[in-house]
């Protein structure tokens, strides 16, 4: 009897081992708390505080340099920091360029330098080496004249790139308005205002905030304090006692009453919307981590309502999100987006639903829980990183936080409730005071704002008032598209000269990213066309569509055209097309006059194609074509500009063609051949 | 000038001999021949649970490719006590991340958690091992998947298939002549059986490593590995591949074509020894000497001053039973394969029967140094770092050594293993050139 159950238990145990084990899901163990290391530190008479946190699990070190500068307004020299910045760093008085540059590449080094900092880190058998270098560049920086110069000239070039990107308008004037013109956050960078600054002014800037009453040394790695403390009073010593001077400007404001400024960009293929308002929040206020959930949960991330709402559930946008700023200094709570034109006042009217949800509905448990794991996760993430003990240590001095403020971080989040969040909400989403600011194109959008119920203001994209403008007007009695065209085909030289070309070979010039770029297109009467874009020696573009055919090779990858995409190339394909077009201009339509850079323009549509001529001149200014390309909807915009007379026929001699969402190729025609330069060979 | 930089060489060099790094770990095994790791980091909470399978491309069966690829998807369907599409979502909601790799020689899988999470990474780590769900559903789900891939990262991706093609010519009984993407057609062949028999065979506690990093307690952490990874049996004997190739005697001249690419790839390879040996290391240094950086010597001349080409590199590609030493070129314009070569040839002759300069020796001794500091400055590199010692390397003290063997190499030997490998009469020189325009005919 007790053999059979032996034996049976023996049984049973082979039984548990082969057939599936069941074990439950474990049960997160209590939060972790974070283990800051303490710095120890000293203060120079200078001013100079140093940190320094012994760290021998790595033989490397860090040093990083901080200036504790209050904000300040740069007004007319706008740019005048940045460019402090940009020189810094370039060579000192006592070593050239080319030498220091060399001598960091040698270490296997990083080394940098800005106008309120510097920073250096490698392997620990260089720490000395490496803060003598870092000291010499950041007290003996060589301001060199072409330095500055070529910094300036990078930096104008920067903002001309700039200058239609609906993204970067959005962003100065959002804050040009928030902040006001006047406000360090709100001042913005212009061409004059970099032409105003000098070398001088550089140095003046340099001298007046590089200096050491609310500087921070933090070094981090396997280094002796000792040492260290010996070595920083030998290097910064000579670093005169000064203390930046604190500046004054009007306080930023928040609006009385929630309404719209919009900014009007007619070359906007999406519309940047941000909802904001002014913040005051400190790391020490007790809202703060009530703050951090209440906006993780409403827009931190890809589980964000905002996210879940305007992409998941309405795919209107890429990502849709919200932050919320804290510090000494003011800051801003803003949620944004960008959305497709046509769905802009929906998008508005979606992010005010959701911030007036959380400020009147509470959140729900597993929301909550949600967005603390995720953040704390993030947080843990974060700490493990490299520079983190250094940042740490820095902001508990800079913000002045308790010196357990980061071993209790996680704690404060586990301790936010559902009340908390629907508190911070109310106090920092400012629903009835918020500023939305839309940049987008007004003739597609602007009709629809007025339907928000919120008082509309228009602003030029340097945040200065403006009337309302003139979206869109009914073009005058008599204009068709059929007299349109036909303008068209008159300015440019005529039916009958037209039809008398039989080849047309273009060649143009271009540079992106500072590569030089060619362009030819070449195109037949016979429906042939090949365009090709070649860099660096080597084709980076070609397309070639014929009657029978169409390829397209894009970076060595061959593709051929077919179906609707054929027909689509084949169809645009065409010598001079408005001769086409005139004979089906009852397909277009014309929907009135709008402006086009400055320009009235008539604008005919069809399909999903829309094309502009100039009401003075005739001249077809840009055409546009919306491309739909993995759930997201563009509009590719080329534009015409310079025509100019080759054999009798006005021909666009400045042309863009667009690359993508945002990006776009300046053209200049180098070479015009009509009747010459192109046979059959060239379509193969 | 010259002395002042060597009277500073020479400091740098004085200064350098005190410091080291000394990362500490535990290991042991279990009774089931799992190997243990654990490393202890209090400095954040933060704890990587990683396992490293002693399994890779080269332990396939030759008909049946792909399969140790196949099964890093495969083991993320789930398993008795994690169902099916909700792993990812498990690390997701309780703040962590994932993800896994395979090569040649083996197939590494992770989770990173903060660590109050450590014993739900224990638990699915080894409920992975001890009962995955392998079915029908998840072998198709995933065959789906990794067409999916293999068609973004090698089909359609320019020069996608270059390494493949080396290895196609540099290796001809070793398995490392296929790579671990596999064939399409041997996956669509294997039953769910060969599927099972693979997992029993090669996904067993004494073909394996766990290596535990972060903030943890060494005794709660042994109990729970005890706890979740004790209960799993040992299983039979792995059998290691052990399959010598012959020496390469004569040039291999090869060509091998891509639809994706309009300029030719011209690649000089050498078959080289285990990455465990010293003169894979001393490889490595020369690879970093010849092409590392826009300043090193190949680069400079050929890419910069001559504009033959557009693009050059060089690197030693470690492994565990050979490795290859790799040099590939775009050329700029019309130039020819002939005329790349010479330059690259004349730059490796130098190396043969030059010493590099003190100060380009100096630099790559900074450079190395650097690269391993900060190739353990994070705790998940850290992890891989200790699993690949103790598993491929054989010796996971190099966590903390690896870097005398650098430092100990001289410019001497640098031009001895240049000598003794870079040897014109066996390597491949492979024309990596765009397909044939079909259309064109």
């Amino acid at each position: 009897m007790k053999k059979i159950l032996l034996f049976a238990s023996a049984l049973l145990l082979t039984i548990s081992v082969e057939a599936q084990i069941k074990r439950p899901q474990p049960q997160p163990g209590p939060m972790p708390t974070v283990h800051v290391k303490k710095p120890q530190e000293f203060t120079m008479k200078n001013g100079l505080k140093v940190m320094v946190v012994e760290d021998h699990k790595l033989p490397r070190v860090s040093y990083m340099l901080t200036i504790d500068t209050p904000p300040y307004v740069e007004g007319d020299k706008a740019g005048v920091s940045s460019l402090t910045s940009a020189v810094v760093g370039n060579g000192t008085t006592k070593t050239s360029k080319e030498k220091f540059n060399d001598e960091i590449d040698f270490l296997g080094a990083n080394v940098s330098f800005w106008n309120t900092g510097a920073s250096a880190s490698g392997l620990s058998k260089y720490s000395s080496r490496l803060l003598e270098l870092m000291a010499e560049g950041s007290l003996n920086p060589l301001f060199a004249q072409d330095e500055f110069d070529k910094a300036k000239q990078q930096a104008i070039e920067g903002l001309k790139a700039d200058e239609k990107s609906v993204a970067s308008v959005a962003g100065r004037v959002t804050d040009a308005l928030l902040y006001g013109k006047d406000h360090p956050n709100g001042e913005f960078v212009t061409e004059q205002s970099l032409n105003n600054v000098t070398l001088g002014d550089v140095k003046q800037n340099y001298a007046t905030f590089f200096v050491p009453e609310n500087a921070y040394l933090v070094v981090v790695g396997d280094v002796n304090f000792k040492d260290v403390k010996k070595q920083v009073e030998k290097l910064f010593k000579g670093w005169k006692k000064a203390s930046a001077p604190v500046a004054t400007y009007p306080e930023a404001k928040d609006v009385a009453k929630t309404q719209v400024d919009f900014v009007d960009m007619p070359n906007a293929v999406q519309s940047e919307i941000a909802l904001v308002n002014t913040v005051n929040l400190k790391l020490t206020d007790k809202d703060y981590f009530a703050g951090l959930i209440a906006n993780q949960i409403l827009g931190g991330g890809g589980e964000g309502r905002l996210f879940l709402n305007l992409r998941e559930a309405h795919g209107w946008t890429y990502g849709a999100y919200s932050s919320l700023g804290s510090g000494k200094y003011t800051s801003k709570f803003k949620s944004s987006a960008s959305v497709r034109n046509v769905v802009t006042d929906s998008a508005v009217v979606e992010f005010v639903k959701e911030i007036q949800k959380i400020r009147t509905e509470p959140v729900t448990q597993a929301e909550l829980d949600l967005a603390k794991a995720k953040y704390i996760g993030n947080f843990v993430m974060e700490t493990q990183k490299p520079g983190t003990i250094a940042s740490f240590a820095l902001r508990t001095k800079t913000q002045s936080l308790p010196a357990d403020f980061y071993e209790n971080y996680i704690k404060s989040i586990e301790a936010v409730t559902v009340e908390d969040v629907q508190r911070v909400a109310n106090k920092y989403f400012k629903a009835d005071n918020q500023r939305i600011v839309i940049v987008g194109k007004g003739a597609d959008v602007a009709g629809t704002l007025d339907r928000l119920g919120y008082p509309v203001n228009y602003y030029d994209p340097f945040a200065n008032s403006v009337e309302k403008p003139v979206f869109k007007k009914a073009a005058p009695a008599g204009v068709t598209s059929k007299t349109v065209i036909e303008n068209f085909i008159n300015a440019i030289g005529g039916e009958k000269k037209l039809k008398e070309v039989k080849s047309l070979s273009v060649a143009s010039k271009g540079s992106m990213q500072g590569m030089e770029l060619t362009m030819t297109q070449k195109q037949t009467n016979k429906g042939q066309s090949m365009m090709s874009l070649n860099g660096m020696g080597m084709e980076i573009m070609k397309q070639v569509v014929t009657p029978s055919m169409g390829y397209a090779v894009q970076q060595g990858q061959k593709q051929d055209l077919t179906g609707d995409d054929l027909k689509e190339a084949q169809e645009s394909s065409k010598l001079f097309d408005e001769l086409d077009d005139l004979k089906n201009a009852d397909s277009f339509e014309l929907t009135g006059i709008e402006t086009f850079n400055g320009e009235e323009v008539y604008v005919l549509k069809k399909d999903k194609s829309t094309v502009y001529y100039s009401v003075a001149t005739g001249f077809k200014v840009a055409a546009t074509e919306v491309v739909e390309a993995q759930g997201q909807t563009f509009e590719m915009t080329s534009t015409y500009g310079d025509y100019k007379e080759v054999k009798g026929i006005k021909i666009a001699h400045a042309t863009s063609l667009p690359l993508g969402p945002g990006m776009s190729l300046e053209l200049k025609v180098s070479e015009v051949k009509i009747n010459e330069g192109v046979s059959d060979a060239d379509f193969k | 000038m010259r002395k002042s930089l060597t009277a500073l060489a020479s400091a740098l060099l004085i200064s350098s001999v005190a410091v080291a790094q000394k990362v500490e770990f535990e290991e042991y095994t279990l009774d089931n021949g799992l190997h243990v790791v654990l490393h202890q980091d209090k400095s954040a909470p933060v704890v990587v649970t990683s396992v490293m399978y002693h399994v890779g491309a080269k332990d396939e069966n030759p008909e049946r490719t792909g399969f140790a690829h196949f099964f890093e998807h495969l083991l993320f369907e789930g398993t008795e006590n994690i169902a099916r599409g909700e792993w990812f979502k498990l690390v997701t909601s309780n703040g962590g991340h994932n993800n896994a790799n395979t090569s040649d020689d083996r197939t590494y899988y992770y989770e990173v958690f903060p660590s109050n999470n450590l014993e739900l990474a224990i638990w699915m780590e080894s409920d992975r091992l001890l009962q995955p769900v392998i079915n029908q559903i998840g072998v198709d789900t995933q065959n789906e998947v990794v067409k999916e891939e293999k068609r973004l990262r090698v089909d359609n991706s320019p020069y996608g298939n270059w390494i493949t093609e080396v290895k196609k010519n540099l290796f001809k009984k070793h398995p490392y002549r296929w790579a671990p993407i596999g064939s399409m057609d041997h996956l669509d062949a294997a039953t769910l059986e060969e599927f099972r028999a693979f997992n029993k065979k090669f996904y067993v506690p004494n073909n394996a490593v766990l290596v535990i990093a972060g903030d943890i307690e060494f005794n709660q952490t042994k109990e729970l590995v005890e706890k979740y990874f004790g209960v799993i049996k040992r299983g039979a004997d792995v059998p290691k591949v052990n399959i010598q190739e012959d020496a390469i005697t004569q040039p291999i001249i090869a060509t091998a074509e891509d639809p994706n690419i309009q300029i030719p790839m011209y690649i000089t390879a050498y078959r080289t020894p285990s990455m465990k040996t010293r003169d894979a290391r001393v490889l490595d240094m020369i690879s970093s000497y010849l092409s590392g950086g826009k300043s090193s010597p190949m680069y400079k001349k050929i890419v910069d001053e001559k504009k033959m080409a557009l693009q050059l590199f060089a690197f030693n590609y470690a492994q565990e039973d050979y490795g290859m030493y790799l040099i590939a070129g775009l050329p700029m314009g019309d130039t020819t394969r002939e005329a790349l070569q010479s330059e690259i040839d004349a730059e490796i002759t130098k190396l043969q029967t030059e010493l590099i300069s003190e100060r380009d020796y100096q630099k790559l001794q900074n450079d190395f140094e650097n690269r391993y500091v900060n190739g353990n400055s994070n705790l998940e590199s850290l992890a891989e770092n200790l699993a690949s010692n103790y598993l491929l390397y054989g010796d996971i003290n190099l966590i903390n050594e690896e870097i005398n063997i650098y430092r100990s190499i001289t410019r001497e030997e640098i031009r001895d293993v240049a000598k003794k490998y870079l040897n014109s009469n066996s390597r491949l020189l492979l024309d990596y050139v765009p397909a044939k325009d079909e259309s064109a005919k």
